[in-house]
């Protein structure tokens, strides 16, 4: 189930992509699709997050005046980098999560930006001041993003009105053991 | 069991996102040529987009409409006076213009003159940005169904804001001559009387573009209009560009480096016109133009 309500969160951020910035100029400075990316990705669900990458970058780079496919090469990128980092580092908090959508905005910038000059295109935007707002732009809505998203994908235990994260307990458990070894 | 699964997949992560990535890097490789053409998962993207563009644009504008009119009312007793007093002194300047309107009919009639429309406009609606913060380029609400082709002009009535470059059934892609891949044929000055001419393109700044290639000889001053030439094979000649607001001279052996301020209000448009302009074939133009004869050798 959880996995469907990602889905649908990624869906409907190409969609606020596709369609904020006509609303209000601002808009344009937040990436709604990487914050999903990066949210499937510290789920340490890896190959749904590098998919999610491919895809959603896709989707954006068809309407985009740039080149079809840097939006999905950054963002492919970004998910497997997210994900490997989710796998060895402890992300579960929200406080350690600002960093890294910081982190991955900043990269995904770079590399489009990189990219495109790469292949000789020259983007329309000033470099220093676009990242900047970006980032900005980005980490303060991921975050908000991100509570939304962990309400939304708790389940109420039996007990009470509480709610736990239903990944927390079972990365903790796969953290005792050593998977290398099991597989041997 | 599930740990060696697990295992397995992480096993696979390198792959599939090496997989995606040169995917991802060909198709750039291939976007970037510059043959002219279209992508099929543009056009895809465009047609399934519209069905959420439109509706979202319809919304918003009549939002931002009301609000607009409310707004407008505080201000509305006193732009009432100052207009009847506007409507008075036009009154005496209607006066005037009818019987120079009246001079002109009669004169074009002895004259034979026909007023011709040289292409046909189709109004269109901007209901899409650039999802990228990257880039400038904007969709229309016309698409092929209503006869919009690769390459035709997209103006407003300031004048030239850019050419189609994808064209889905329903919407299509427009990209504007601030980018810095445009290059717009043009002239400094009327077409016939001048002979400053040069290619605008795009520069880092949004607000302005730049003509470059102008012969550092040709008298070149701010505040001059730019028009299109009509030889770049895409813009018709006669369009406006822009007005010239920096110059920085150049000599005989160096060109002027001159920085234009577009015509066409590119941060705030929201309906625009297509000219549907189709520029003569290559093979057509080549062959009209006959070759020089050589002269006979003795």
């Amino acid at each position: 189930m959880d996995q469907l309500k990602v889905t649908i969160a990624l869906i409907l951020a190409v969609l606020l992509q596709w369609t904020l910035r006509n609303v209000a100029e601002p808009f344009a400075y937040i990436d709604f699709p990487l914050i999903i990316v990066v949210y499937a990705a510290l789920q340490r669900d890896a190959v749904k997050a590098i998919l999610f990458g491919a895809f959603s970058g896709l989707a954006i780079d068809a309407l985009s005046g740039g080149l079809l496919g840097a939006n999905g090469f950054s963002k492919t990128l970004i998910a497997y980098v997210v994900s490997e980092l989710a796998r060895r580092v402890y992300l579960d908090n929200l406080l350690l999560r600002i960093p890294v959508i910081a982190g991955a905005c900043l990269l995904d910038d770079l590399l489009y930006f990189g990219l495109h000059r790469l292949l000789g295109q020259e983007p329309a935007a000033q470099v220093m001041l676009t990242v900047s707002y970006s980032l900005i732009g980005t980490t303060i809505a991921g975050t908000v993003v991100y509570l939304i998203l962990d309400y939304f994908l708790t389940e109420r235990t039996s007990g009470g009105g509480s709610r736990r994260r239903e990944t927390l307990s079972a990365r903790r458990q796969s953290r005792r053991r050593n998977p290398i070894r099991l597989g041997k | 069991m599930v740990e060696r699964s697990q295992q397995e997949v992480w096993r696979l992560t390198p792959w599939l996102a090496i997989v995606l990535c040169v995917a991802n890097f060909v198709l750039m490789a291939f976007d970037a040529r510059a043959d002219g053409g279209q992508r099929v998962i543009r056009v895809w993207a465009q047609t399934a987009a519209d069905f959420v563009q439109s509706p979202v644009t319809t919304v918003t504008s009549s939002v931002s409409g009301y609000f607009g009119s409310i707004a407008n009312l505080r201000t509305a007793s006193s732009e009432n006076d100052a207009l009847k007093q506007r409507v008075q002194e036009l009154e005496v300047e209607l006066k005037a213009k009818e019987d120079l309107a009246t001079e002109n009919q009669r004169l074009n009639a002895l004259l034979n003159l026909q007023e011709k429309s040289k292409y046909k406009v189709l109004n269109a609606r901007i209901i899409g940005r650039d999802p990228s913060v990257w880039f400038d380029a904007s969709i229309v609400n016309r698409g092929s169904l209503d006869g919009v082709k690769l390459n035709m002009p997209v103006v407003t009535n300031g004048g030239l804001l850019g050419r189609v470059t994808a064209v889905g059934p329903l919407t299509s892609q427009v990209d504007l001559i601030t980018r810095d891949k445009s290059g717009v044929g043009a002239v400094v000055g009327e077409i016939a009387g001048s002979n400053a001419l040069g290619v605008v393109m795009g520069t880092s700044k949004r607000e302005l573009i730049e003509m470059r290639y102008v012969p550092g000889s040709a008298e070149v001053q701010v505040g001059q209009v730019v028009y299109t030439t009509g030889q770049d094979g895409i813009y018709p000649a006669g369009l406006k560009v822009g007005e010239i607001v920096e110059v920085e001279s150049g000599s005989a052996t160096t060109p002027h480096r001159i920085v234009i301020r577009p015509s066409a209000g590119i941060g705030s448009m929201q309906e625009v016109g297509i000219l549907l302009y189709e520029p003569q074939a290559k093979e057509e133009f080549e062959k009209q133009i006959t070759p020089p004869t050589k002269p006979a050798k003795k």
